[in-house]
């Protein structure tokens, strides 16, 4: 549904998104994660038809969005950071004015705002958008992202205003536009948020995709590599002992806590020698890195 | 460029302008201000259509060498050249308001880009904001005729057809003369980043057009027309003509001299007459040249040619003792053709500039 080829924006002789190449999937909630200025919202821009890039191409839908943008437009919703609405006027006409420009009629324009209004609890609000709280503009401008019910939604940083009960809310609505079948992307640098709503994601990095794929995949992609070595982690009520095994490479600990580094995952033998010597096994597994450590250090490169 | 979406930004503009309070404060104090300014020119024709009467009536009386003399009756158009200067000052500072804060706004609140993520292309979204600020100002314009002309019928001074169409032309110069401070606001407000500094930037413009060119233009004429012709060192018994005329905001007085010696022209007298004719009319080039780039100059120069074609006539033949024939509304807008054309390209100029930098606009 999204692809991008060699994708490539430079501002001022400074390269923002650099031969970015991306696949995301029909019905897919995306995650695009990455530090701030990484080229997370400059990518948005030019999937969604508001900048050109500078080499490369992108396309929605089959759609090349810089030939093609009002087309692309036609079909996609876009919530951008902080967005903005005529504060002279109610959500209601905000969304009347924007929704005209789809063609629809009257009617229909009154029905689909209604509708919408009542999704993002914005039903009733009868003050100037102006006068808006910033987490109701977020929630208005996830209302005219849907205005057209686009077939692909862009999301970028759709938390960033939300207080708990808006962010609960949020991730309903994902869902919920997920199971009609809509092909979502959510940009954020907010790793917990991503981890909740998306299925696949992609890391961007100075502007570079570091790695795509579920977000384990990503992890492991992105964990320090330790040859094909695994670390079992021990801990028994008693003094441990002297454990000996042909796989084990090297053994780390005190007492009665280890880290056992083996060449394959040898929990059954250990527990079965641990068992057999009287001792009590409190714990006894893999060891693998915290995804959040894993990203941040994928950040910090 | 589809038609629908451009007449959706502009019915949005529009509407826009025309609700805001800004608007409405400055067109309310305009609309007075240019009602009390009628209603004095109202008095002033009145009084010169009582004297007009009287002159008339003491022609039929005399007898003799006068007698193929007519004074000529007065115009309506003399009420209408009163607003002229309201258009100036008022009428520029509401083009400025409505335009000075049309794109930057949209940045400030980032509602450009909410905009821009619609199926609508940059160029509509330009055009439809100068379709709705003319349109406001076209309101705005028309309101102030339609009062004018309605304390006209109030005060029983029902105008003819030609002056109607007179009426009708100050009408669209006058809203030439507001786009041109539309136009120049417009590109300030796309060019800076906050509407402070937009409005800053016009009105810097707008007191160098409207003050500091007319200025450097009489000190360019000076320079380039170098000191004026000394008289001849003889006596001299000049016959001499000055003519006034004064109107709302603008004035011009033409003096002609014409020397009598001993009967006959003195043809001393009579070179340096030629020499400071030309002088004159070098001074006048350089100077109408600058003005050229005013659109105050080039307003008040088409508004007066419409109003009042008589001091129009004295103002372009200063050294002429007898003003040209007036030759209609058609004949006085051909003279000032120029001025017209300066107008139209002006706010032309400041459009393009717009539309340029808009689509070439880095939304971020």
């Amino acid at each position: 549904m999204i692809r991008t080829e060699n994708l490539t924006k430079v501002y001022n002789g400074k390269t923002a998104v650099d031969g970015l190449d991306l696949e995301v999937g029909e019905g897919e909630i995306f995650g695009f994660l990455g530090p701030n200025g990484a080229g997370k919202s400059t990518t948005i821009l030019m999937l969604t038809g508001m900048i050109e890039p500078t080499g490369g191409r992108c396309l929605v839908d089959g759609i090349e969005v810089a030939k093609d943008p009002l087309k692309v437009k036609e079909i996609i919703g876009y919530l951008p950071e902080d967005v903005g609405f005529y504060g002279n006027m109610t959500g209601e006409q905000n969304l009347d004015y924007f929704a005209r420009f789809y063609g629809m009629d009257a009617k229909e324009r009154k029905e689909r705002i209604a509708e919408l209004l009542e999704l993002v609890h914005l039903d009733g609000v009868v003050q100037k958008a102006g006068e808006y709280s910033r987490g109701m503009k977020q929630r208005l401008g996830l209302a005219q992202a849907l205005i057209n019910d686009p077939k692909v939604l862009f999301l970028d940083e759709p938390t960033a205003n939300l207080d708990p009960e808006g962010v609960r809310e949020y991730r309903e609505l994902v869902e919920h536009l997920a199971g009609e079948g809509k092909t979502i992307f959510v940009s954020s640098h907010i790793l917990s948020e991503v981890r909740v709503v998306c299925r696949t994601v992609g890391l961007l990095a100075k502007g570079k995709l570091v790695a795509q794929g579920t977000l384990e995949e990503v992890a492991r992609a992105l964990a320090p590599s330790d040859g094909d070595a695994v670390r079992i982690v021990i801990e028994t009520r008693e003094h441990l002992p002297a454990i000996d095994d042909p796989a084990i490479l090297s053994v780390e600990g005190n007492a009665n806590r280890a880290v056992v580094r083996a060449k394959a995952d040898i929990r059954d033998r250990l527990s079965a020698a641990l068992f057999e010597q009287g001792l009590h096994v409190r714990e006894m597994r893999l060891e693998e890195p915290e995804i959040e450590d894993v990203f941040m250090a994928a950040y910090r490169r | 460029m589809a038609l629908d979406r451009l007449f959706n930004v502009a019915r949005k503009e529009f509407s826009d302008h025309i609700t805001s309070k800004r608007f409405i404060i400055i067109l309310g104090l305009f609309l007075v201000i240019s009602a009390i300014g009628m209603h004095s020119g109202i008095e002033n024709y009145n009084t010169m259509l009582e004297s007009y009467s009287l002159q008339l009536q003491h022609m039929q009386d005399l007898e003799g060498p006068y007698v193929g003399w007519m004074p000529e009756k007065p115009s309506i158009m003399l009420v209408f050249s009163s607003m002229m200067s309201y258009m100036t000052m008022l009428g520029g500072i509401l083009a400025i308001a409505i335009g000075f804060d049309l794109v930057s706004k949209e940045k400030e609140t980032r509602s450009l880009k909410s905009l821009l993520s619609h199926p609508v292309y940059r160029d509509e979204v330009i055009n439809g904001k100068a379709l709705g600020g003319i349109g406001a100002l076209g309101f705005a314009m028309a309101l102030a005729l339609a009062i004018a002309l309605a304390m006209l019928l109030l005060f029983s001074i029902v105008p003819t057809v030609d002056e109607f169409a007179a009426v009708l032309v100050f009408g669209v110069v006058t809203l030439g003369f507001l786009l041109a401070y539309f136009a120049i606001a417009l590109m300030m407000s796309t060019v800076a980043k906050e509407s402070g500094n937009a409005l800053i930037y016009t009105l810097v413009i707008f007191f160098a057009v409207s003050s500091l060119l007319p200025m450097f233009g009489m000190m360019a004429a000076n320079a380039f027309a170098g000191d004026p012709p000394e008289p001849p060192q003889m006596p001299r018994m000049p016959q001499e003509i000055v003519r006034t005329a004064s109107s709302g905001g603008y004035s011009t007085t033409s003096v002609s001299q014409s020397v009598v010696y001993g009967g006959t022209e003195d043809p001393e007298w009579k070179a340096y007459e030629e020499e400071m004719k030309t002088y004159i009319e070098k001074r006048r080039l350089i100077s109408d040249i600058s003005s050229l780039l005013s659109p105050q100059s080039n307003y008040q120069t088409i508004a007066i040619a419409v109003t009042q074609p008589q001091i129009f006539s004295m103002m372009q033949s200063p050294y002429d003792t007898a003003p040209e024939e007036t030759t209609g509304l058609a004949g006085a807008l051909g003279k000032v053709w120029m001025n017209i054309a300066a107008l139209i390209v002006f706010p032309s100029a400041f459009f393009a500039a717009t539309y340029v930098k808009f689509m070439r606009m880095d939304i971020r």
